[in-house]
């Protein structure tokens, strides 16, 4: 093969002496060009021509803080070892095709091969540079990103919660108020578990500088359950204490009682918030879980954003039928062939298609919400738009495969144009136009999940909140749903077509 | 009677497919049309019912200028006459009496048929086609289950729902073997001694000897033999070798194997 290529190459080579050629190659291709082996020559010119624009470009990004060339270069190849590989690699295959030029103006076997071979390496490291590969980064960043997978990987211990029950102790503190009468301890009322807190007036902690040390002392709290010290600012929100970055927990001693020590927590009072004193409150508190398991909210959010999510897709798919069964007898080509009319439609309709299928189902989405607003209906339209174009082009690709045979037999019969359709083009079709139609739903739940990241309704649009709040394990319950639902969908769309071919 | 009169079919990518083609058909003839693969006779055979629109010439059918005919008039006229072949060209997937019943749809009212719905007279008429050609059992298996033999019949069947008073075979038996192919052909004799017009065009010269009431050989678009039964039945190596040229020693080798 390779041989039968080189003599009939041979046959229209151009005489040229090769130091002339060689000369000619350092602008790398030039002389093969001249030789008569064009498309070798454009090949390295162009490759070499493109993986020098890129390295400069590379340069350039890498070093962006450098004003000029000079200073970018040795910071760049500084940064990145991989550039000298690169620049070595380039300028060996600059030689080598120096060297090829040389050889086939001598008519001498070349080694194009290994050229070849280089500009391919070259380009593979070159991408390994673009993309920002980083296997280091895989294995020292596994630690961090563990206990998220795992949030991910088995949501299910927050799938399902037990009511709790809260016993509480409580006393009020101030800050701001310094000189200035602050109220009296709440009143221990019998049976009730309270605290004993001094000093009650002080400093908040703030940035590197510790706030005022409380000293605690709970009492009539139950013995040997864990108590846990939470906040409350003037505005209500609660949070639980922490000291040297481990939360506050205490365990009370046979007599219900204990003792605690740490600093007023950081955090800020808005300016709004007026002059002091301002009344914090801190709660001791233990919790126990009582009652059965119930589905948590996570769970039952999934659930209804799925059960949306399976209807926005067949919504979308069953509108998209009705909308393409036209459009496919529009676009295929057997029915569309006999007059320059209808040519000119199955071209128009073609095209149209085209342009549609190829915009992603997501700037539909983004499109479609912007014109109906954010929900479900934003992501059918968008999905609607996609899989008309996708069924279209499909169905009349089943269209075009059918066996004119029988079009051919009805038509002898002396039936018409819809009774031709109806009897030999209909009953062809159905099996390829379910098995797409299927195919297509399974794909719109698939892309609904993604559409409703950009605000298309399902449970897209929850997964994306749940991650931005980091609530991984709700986010962990939302994909788990997805992959049953899929996995379902697909099993099913697998059997139904099994059927129908 | 069928007149064709200097009939020339060229095709858009320039192939000259019949070239100035004339004979007449008289009612209740077994016409033959012989000759090479791409000699012509299937378009010849579909420029009668107008599947393919001829570039010159005249065809009139009982009458009526075939050639002229548009619309509903060429409809009326495609439903007297029948057509079988070569691959049965049934709709696979549906049931054989929904293939036969297809043959009436020249009759049926469309708003009807749309819906798949048909009278019972055209059931009753379905079954005694398919009796005829005796597929009646086969009447609810889907077409593609069944043998090319048995498919050839659902063809027949179809083409008398029409009831025709020619049918257009194109090689009806090319995809059969031997015994098929006389079956075959012999349904097609039955229904011609009952006074049908046949048109059929073949291959293999022991049937057409066995089959014909006249034949005419087509060659490269031309009308290069005409003769009567026994004509064919004398046939020279010359006539023969005029009408199949150089493929003539393959012919030879086709004829013992169907000669059983």
């Amino acid at each position: 093969m390779a041989r039968r290529t080189v003599t009939q190459k041979e046959r229209t080579l151009r005489t040229v002496s090769p130091v002339v050629a060689g000369v000619l190659s350092l602008i790398p291709g030039l002389g093969q060009i001249v030789i008569g082996v064009w498309e070798r020559g454009l090949i390295f010119l162009g490759s070499m021509a493109s993986l020098v624009g890129l390295i400069i470009w590379r340069v350039s990004v890498i070093a962006y803080r450098q004003a000029t060339w000079a200073e970018r270069i040795p910071v760049a190849f500084r940064r990145q070892p991989l550039l000298y590989v690169l620049v070595i690699a380039i300028i060996g295959l600059w030689a080598l095709i120096i060297l090829d030029a040389v050889n086939t103006a001598r008519r001498k076997k070349t080694r194009e091969t290994l050229a070849y071979i280089i500009i391919g390496l070259v380009f593979f490291l070159l991408g390994w540079q673009i993309v920002e590969i980083d296997m280091v980064k895989l294995f020292t960043e596994l630690p961090d990103a563990f206990p998220i997978i795992t949030k991910i990987a088995w949501p299910w211990p927050s799938a399902f919660v037990r009511d709790e029950e809260i016993y509480q102790g409580m006393e009020l503190l101030y800050t701001d108020c310094e000189d200035k009468v602050i109220p009296d301890p709440l009143p221990v009322i019998d049976g009730q578990p309270y605290l004993e807190v001094s000093p009650r007036c002080g400093v908040l902690s703030g940035y590197e500088v510790e706030g005022t040390m409380l000293t605690v002392e709970g009492h009539g709290f139950r013995p040997g359950q864990e108590v846990v010290m939470w906040w409350a600012d003037p505005v209500g929100k609660e949070f639980r204490v922490r000291y040297g970055g481990e939360f506050i927990t205490v365990t009370p001693d046979a007599n219900g009682d204990f003792s605690a020590a740490f600093p007023m927590p950081n955090l800020l009072i808005p300016p709004s918030a007026g002059e002091g004193p301002h009344e914090h409150k801190l709660l001791a508190r233990q919790t126990t879980s009582v009652g059965g398991l119930k589905p948590s909210e996570g769970l039952l959010l999934a659930i209804e954003k799925m059960v949306e999510t399976i209807f926005l897709g067949m919504m979308a798919t069953l509108f998209g039928i009705v909308f393409a069964i036209p459009v496919s007898f529009l676009a295929a080509h057997n029915l569309m062939a006999g007059s320059p009319l209808t040519l000119a439609i199955y071209y128009i309709t073609r095209f149209v298609l085209n342009i549609i299928r190829s915009i992603e189902p997501i700037i539909w989405a983004i499109v479609a919400t912007l014109w109906v607003g954010l929900g479900p209906f934003a992501g059918v339209i968008a999905l609607l738009v996609h899989s008309i174009a996708a069924l279209g082009k499909l169905y009349s690709e089943a269209i075009e495969s059918i066996d004119p045979g029988p079009i051919e037999a009805v038509h002898a019969t002396g039936a018409n144009w819809i009774q031709t359709i109806v009897y030999a083009v209909v009953p062809q079709v159905i099996p390829p136009f379910v098995s797409f139609t299927i195919y297509r739903w399974d794909i719109n739940v698939r892309m609904s999940t993604i559409i409703g990241a950009v605000g298309g309704g399902g449970i897209g649009f929850l997964l994306m909140q749940w991650i931005r709040l980091t609530d991984y394990r709700s986010a962990g319950i939302a994909v788990w749903f997805i992959a049953i639902t899929v996995a379902i969908l697909d099993f099913v769309s697998a059997k139904i077509r099994e059927r129908y071919v | 009677m069928l007149i064709v009169e200097n009939l020339t079919k060229i095709y858009p990518d320039g192939t000259k497919a019949l070239d100035n083609v004339s004979f007449t058909v008289e009612d209740g003839e077994f016409l033959i049309v012989i000759g090479l693969s791409g000699s012509g006779k299937s378009t010849l055979l579909r420029c009668i019912n107008r599947l393919v629109d001829p570039t010159a010439g005249r065809i009139v059918w009982n009458g009526k200028d075939v050639t002229a005919a548009a619309g509903q008039e060429l409809r009326l006229i495609r439903r007297e006459i029948g057509m079988i072949f070569q691959h049965f060209n049934l709709v696979r997937r549906l049931s054989v009496e929904k293939n036969v019943l297809t043959g009436r749809l020249g009759y049926t009212k469309p708003s009807l048929a749309l819906f798949g719905r048909f009278p019972p007279e055209t059931r009753d008429l379905a079954r005694q086609a398919m009796a005829r050609v005796g597929i009646a059992e086969l009447a609810q298996k889907r077409a593609d289950e069944l043998s090319g033999g048995q498919q050839q019949r659902v063809g027949i069947a179809r083409a008398l729902m029409q009831e025709p008073n020619m049918i257009l075979a194109d090689e009806p038996v090319s995809a059969l073997d031997p015994v098929l192919a006389h079956n075959i052909l012999q349904h097609l004799e039955r229904l011609n001694q009952e006074g049908m017009t046949i048109l059929c065009s073949l291959h293999y010269l022991d049937l057409v000897q066995r089959y014909a009431s006249r034949v005419i050989g087509l060659r490269e678009g031309r009308v290069v033999y005409r003769g009567t039964r026994e004509e064919i039945r004398r046939m020279t190596d010359e006539e023969f070798q005029n009408i199949y040229g150089e493929e003539a020693v393959r012919i030879e080798t086709g004829r013992s194997i169907s000669g059983g």
